[in-house]
């Protein structure tokens, strides 16, 4: 570096600031670590890229120190340069990140980097992260300055400031006017910016993005956003630099590609993470008949011992009703503990979320019962260990969980999986063994959505307009839509500006229409108004408030549940038994109530699937238990002989159910495909363990039911869970001769018509037999509420108009049925079926377990009796129909029966197995099977006989009857 | 178990009529249809407004009506409320629509009970021959209104909630259908009208539902008391 200071002040300046911050870490004890210096260098040499490392490493210093000592200079050098008087003689280097040393006319630097951030709640940090090394700038300015007359004491050269929708309308006005040189914010408070008529102005001066999380943007439409976004700033300046900073993936170089919108770019690994555990809390006794669904509280006394153990604990819930449920558990087993564990989910009013995250920070709380609302967010430095209950369903989700404890220097992270039923222990040892291999699950971004291009068009409309052409090529720059065709292209321009694609189809409407001068615009002001106000891709679930009579807002819950709630019905919130008063202004009042059983409320989500990567490493590990043990054909029922590899805690607390598994049937491998046939009272039962996570078994599971009813009439019963799935028929099915057949990725008459096929043509046949199989178009509806809200069919709130998120739902499902009547081509129809594939039915992994299964060895096992791998699928089927209490009676009748024919060696007193298997139902088992207490469905009726007239048609065996109306049936994966 | 028929014959105060899969209901001795919530150029009320909806479903609409009255050659329609959505949707397209479709059944007496609509959008041109009448209208032993309520005298025939319930299957399936609804007193109407939405009922004592899909009507059995 040429340090000259009359020849080169801009270097001197860098080189100076780099001095400076390398002072201020070493008056923290710190030393850079190797990867700071290079993302430092990376920036310096205008480079782009990619950071990844485990949070709590350095990442943001990394970053922003990087892009302090690159722009730091350069922006005080263009300032100064307007202001020559100031320049000439003065000590320049002593100037550097001064914009104040001209008299008070002078303003801090314009915007120069932008930070992204996904979680509002991040901003408030970040800021204070950003503000430290500033602060220490100015300092040192202020005490090396040759002449103290060259610095005002609030030299403030760098304004730093956040934008997001928390930011109080004082400043948001402010900012209007004259934008701070550092920017924290979200994608959407981006967006909004980019809408305004002035956006080239006010953001064509930024030189870097710096985007933190990116592994939370990736996969979704907010990422999708922050690309258009990205490309926008990018059409204003082509040196711009854009940083991520992201959590290990599976597919880093994908990350990084997808966030600059080009190849190339440093690829920096971050410090490699601390020592990392994870272990599993085992089961003092492995029931050898899992039944999913206990949510785990049979471990709670081995769970209240752990966090005895630790200083603090998060415990992590798959989702919102299991927290609830855990978080009670716990009170009530440890009275003295109230006020040291709270609880943590994202419908709870964000004062009490902010309440309990301070209690984090200082380390006031013992534990907190959480969902996936603590994966991200500020690192909680006292936290020792984590906790997760069930499934971590993917190795990235654990690594992250896993993250949040351990950073106190010197610990490790921590994660003990704390299994619900016995299978979910082989979970533990799998991922141990993916994360030692590095196995880790790739994210990859949405595929050109329509309604997120719609939303861009306008928003770019406001904000000074654009020429079609020029937009075209900009969009197509981003990775989401480098494959845009000019059709889909020419669709969205017709849809903004004429409703279609033909102008008869929408007389009189008009959105954004290109001017005399072939810029398009919004002529509309109303309009105009109405999409700033709705911009975003985050669609939240149709929710009222929760609010104590008289007193304050607890939370939120979904209003479908608070519809079904009467008044007097009490349910689980926020930890408290509370008793609905009324509802009214989209408010549900409550108050507290005790002694009656509560009904928890059940929200969407949580019905995540396994991963691919956690289910091969799952699947890695019964071979390992298999090893050695023959094909379980014959010789296998003699224990002693050939034995498997147990090496695992794990895997040695589960060898009694394995080795069942294996002389009753067989244990899966990688290299075949288990199946087992069983007949029962209940008619023909097949059982198929892909291992390819509950959606995939869904659709697997209806393909062949559909493609079996192409043979011959017949209904099936399915059920599924993570591991495989069963269809019930009423009527024999030769599953021998038949399961091969309708197994294979084409059906055959698909197949004969397409003689030589692509993988496009495989693709689309199954989609259309999917889409056949299943009852689609509801599912496509639900799917059509976000993609109308996003593309500005129907809008979240307007004022003036007090529009329920409800009303917003019923009318998005008017839409759809207008459009699909009046208008089927309209593409935003095709999206919502494309994203209904592609993330709920995941067709591409459906796809890909069918081309897997072509090539696996398949292991159809007759069965006497239930295995332990088949008994949770007959559960999972059964609780659909019967009460929880005929439920507990038939379960612990059915593990009773087993264990007998099992040689009865576990002890099995029948009555307290009963009463233990009922505790635990008391609750609702996961949100899933309505609780007795549990607020009554009226739809129940027509439930009931549309089932009885669907599915039970022609079974042997009638139904017992339940006295009560059954519950709803199975909720969707949230939308 | 369900039954189902494309009409449904049901007795309300006494008195026969029929639960038509066309959203309507006809009373076949006084040969008077009934029809709610018509909504007329909402579709183009909504464009207005800057949302994108796609033509056609006014026209669907009157083209359904013709059809019901060349079926049943009533003597006499009423409208119970909301013939027009807004003053919005009185555009030229669709005032032509009307006029054309009421020079084809001009021997038919039509009446219209306001509703919340109607105040709103204004009467329908009086060159159409619709009486304008404040509810309750009554008729027979019926007191036809807009709003669903209590009449102390007469059985009300009402619409305004476009009610509709669900069915729900085994797993995912369940489906969303427009319905009738009758209680002891009082009856509700489904929306006759295209893109109108609807307002979920629940069962319960005393209430009957009878959803319309698959281009028949359904009867679905009373919840126990």
């Amino acid at each position: 570096m040429n340090n000259d200071p009359k020849h080169h002040p801009m270097q001197n300046q860098k080189h100076r600031i780099k001095h400076e911050l390398e002072v201020w870490f070493a008056e923290r004890s710190w030393k850079p670590f190797k990867f700071q210096k290079e993302v430092w260098q990376a920036i310096a040499q205008g480079e782009s890229g990619l950071l990844h490392a485990t949070t709590g490493a350095g990442k943001t210093y990394a970053v922003w120190l990087g892009a302090l000592i690159s722009f730091g200079a350069e922006a005080q050098s263009k300032t100064t340069s307007k202001h020559p008087t100031a320049t000439t003689k003065n000590n320049a280097s002593n100037r550097v990140l001064s914009a104040k040393q001209a008299p008070s006319t002078s303003l801090p630097p314009p915007l120069t980097v932008l930070w992204i951030t996904p979680m509002r709640a991040l901003a408030a940090d970040t800021l204070r992260a950003l503000q430290q090394p500033l602060d220490f700038l100015n300092q040192r300015m202020l005490i090396n300055g040759d002449s103290a007359a060259t610095f005002s004491a609030d030299a403030a050269a760098w304004s730093v400031g956040a934008r997001s929708g928390d930011t109080a309308t004082a400043e948001r006005n402010a900012q209007n006017k004259r934008l701070p040189t550092v920017l924290v914010t979200t994608p959407e408070s981006l967006s909004v910016l980019l809408s305004r008529a002035d956006a080239r102005e006010a953001l064509g001066s930024v030189k870097m993005v710096v985007v933190d999380e990116w592994h939370e943007l990736l996969g979704n439409k907010r990422g999708v956003q922050t690309q258009l976004a990205i490309a926008r700033l990018r059409h204003w300046n082509s040196k711009l630099q854009i940083f991520g900073m992201s959590a290990t993936l599976g597919n880093l170089q994908e990350a990084m590609h997808t966030l600059l919108g080009h190849y190339g770019g440093s690829l920096i690994q971050g410090q490699v993470p601390k020592k990392l555990v994870i272990d599993t809390l085992l089961p003092k006794q492995v029931e050898r008949f899992p039944w999913g669904g206990h949510l785990g509280l049979t471990m709670l006394p081995q769970v209240i011992e752990e966090i005895d153990k630790s200083t603090t604990t998060l415990v992590f819930t798959n989702t919102r009703s299991q927290s609830e449920i855990w978080y009670q558990a716990l009170i009530n087993a440890r009275p003295d503990w109230a006020g040291l564990v709270a609880l943590h989910h994202g419908s709870l009013d964000r004062g009490v979320r902010e309440w309990v995250e301070a209690g984090l920070k200082s380390g006031e709380l013992k534990a907190v019962v959480c969902t996936s609302s603590l994966d991200l967010g500020v690192d909680f430095l006292p936290v020792e260990r984590v906790l997760q209950i069930g499934s971590p369903k993917g190795v990235a989700r654990l690594l992250q969980r896993a993250g949040r404890s351990g950073h106190a220097p010197g610990r490790p992270s921590r994660i003990t999986l704390v299994p619900t039923h016995s299978l979910e222990i082989v979970e533990g040892a799998a991922a141990r063994t993916a994360v030692a291999a590095g196995q880790i699950e790739a994210r990859s971004s949405p595929s050109q959505p329509l309604d997120v291009l719609v939303q861009h068009l306008v928003t770019v409309a406001l904000g000074g307009g654009f020429v079609a052409n020029h937009l075209l090529a900009e969009v197509r720059s981003t990775a989401a839509y480098a494959n845009l065709s000019q059709d889909n292209w020419e669709w969205a321009l017709n849809f903004v500006r004429q409703g279609g694609a033909s102008l008869s189809a929408y007389p009189d409407y008009k959105r954004v229409v290109p001017d005399e001068e072939g810029i398009w615009r919004v002529p509309d002001q109303r309009l105009a108004r109405r999409h700033r106000m709705n911009i975003g891709t985050i669609v939240s679930d149709a929710s009222m408030a929760v609010q104590y009579l008289g007193g304050a807002k607890i939370g939120t819950v979904e209003e479908s549940f608070a519809a079904r709630l009467k008044l007097g019905d009490c349910f689980l919130f926020g930890g408290r038994l509370l008793e609905l008063v009324r509802i009214h202004d989209m408010t549900a009042w409550v108050r507290r109530a005790s002694g009656k059983r509560p009904a928890v409320p059940r929200w969407n989500g949580g019905r995540m699937p396994l991963s691919t990567t956690l289910a091969d490493a799952v699947i890695a590990q019964l071979a390992l238990a298999g090893a050695g043990e023959g094909d379980g054909t014959g010789n296998s029922r003699d224990q002693d002989d050939g034995e498997g590899r147990y090496d695992s805690p794990e895997l040695k607390s589960l060898r009694p159910l394995l080795k069942l598994q294996q002389a009753w049937s067989a244990l899966p491998t990688p290299q075949t495909l288990l199946a087992e046939a069983l007949k029962t009272r209940e008619g023909w039962h097949l059982f198929v363990y892909p291992f390819a996570g509950r959606h995939v078994h869904l659709g697997l599971a209806n393909l062949i039911a559909w493609r079996m009813a192409q043979h011959a009439p017949r209904t099936f019963s399915i059920a599924v869970n993570d591991y495989g799935f069963e269809l019930l028929s009423a009527t024999e099915v030769d599953w021998v001769m038949l399961l091969p057949m309708v197994l294979t990725v084409a059906h055959n008459h698909i197949a004969e018509a397409q003689e030589a096929q692509t993988h496009d043509d495989e693709h689309t046949a199954l989609l259309h037999e999917v889409l056949a199989s299943l009852n689609a178009s509801e599912l496509a509806q639900r799917r059509f509420r976000e993609i109308a809200r996003v593309s500005g069919l129907i809008f979240q709130s307007f004022p003036g108009e007090n529009r329920s998120s409800k009303q917003l739902q019923a009318s998005s499902s008017l839409f759809y049925e207008v459009f699909r009547k009046y208008d089927p081509a309209n593409r935003l129809l095709l999206q919502a079926e494309q994203e209904l594939l592609a993330n709920e039915l995941e067709i591409n992994r459906l796809l890909a377990s069918l081309a897997r299964i072509g090539t696996l060895q398949l292991v159809l096992k007759i069965l006497v009796r239930p295995t332990p791998f088949s008994f949770p699928l007959m559960v999972e089927r059964l609780r659909e129909k019967l009460s929880n209490e005929n439920l507990a009676d038939r379960i612990a009748r059915m593990v009773a029966e087993l264990e007998k024919a099992a040689g009865g060696s576990t002890t099995t007193d029948n009555i307290a197995a009963t009463e233990r298997v009922k505790d635990s139902l008391v609750f609702g088992g996961d949100g899933n099977s309505g609780g007795k207490g549990n607020a009554t469905n009226n739809d129940g009726n027509g439930l009931r006989e549309g089932r009885s007239a669907r599915d039970i048609r022609g079974r042997g065996r009638r139904e017992r009857k339940p006295t009560k109306p059954s519950k709803p049936s199975k909720p969707l994966p949230s939308l | 178990m369900m039954k189902a028929a494309s009409t449904t014959k049901v007795h309300w105060a006494g008195i026969e009529v029929h639960l038509l899969a066309e959203r309507a209901v006809w009373w076949p001795s006084a040969k008077t249809l009934f029809i709610a919530d018509l909504h007329l150029g909402k579709a183009a009320t909504y464009r207005a407004l800057g949302q994108p909806v796609p033509g056609g479903t006014t026209h669907e609409n009157l083209a359904r009506l013709s059809a019901l009255i060349s079926h049943h050659a009533p003597q006499k329609i009423i409208f119970l409320g909301d013939f027009l959505h807004a003053a919005a949707a009185r555009t030229a397209d669709v005032l032509a629509m009307l006029d054309e479709w009421r020079a084809l059944h001009a021997e038919v007496k039509m009446t219209l009970v306001r509703g919340n609509h109607d105040s709103r959008a204004g009467d329908p041109p009086s060159r159409l021959r619709i009486d304008v009448v404040d509810e309750p209208y009554l008729e027979g032993p019926f007191a036809l209104c807009h709003y669903p309520q209590q009449h102390n005298t007469h059985f009300v025939l009402a619409g305004h909630v476009h009610p509709v319930c669900r069915l729900s299957g085994r797993g995912r399936d369940s489906l969303r259908m427009p319905c009738f609804v009758s209680e002891a007193r009082q009856a509700t109407l489904p929306a006759f009208g295209e893109f109108t939405g609807g307002w979920l009922v629940c069962d319960q004592p005393g209430r009957r539902l009878y959803p319309v899909g698959g281009e028949a009507v359904w009867c679905l059995p009373a919840t126990d008391v």
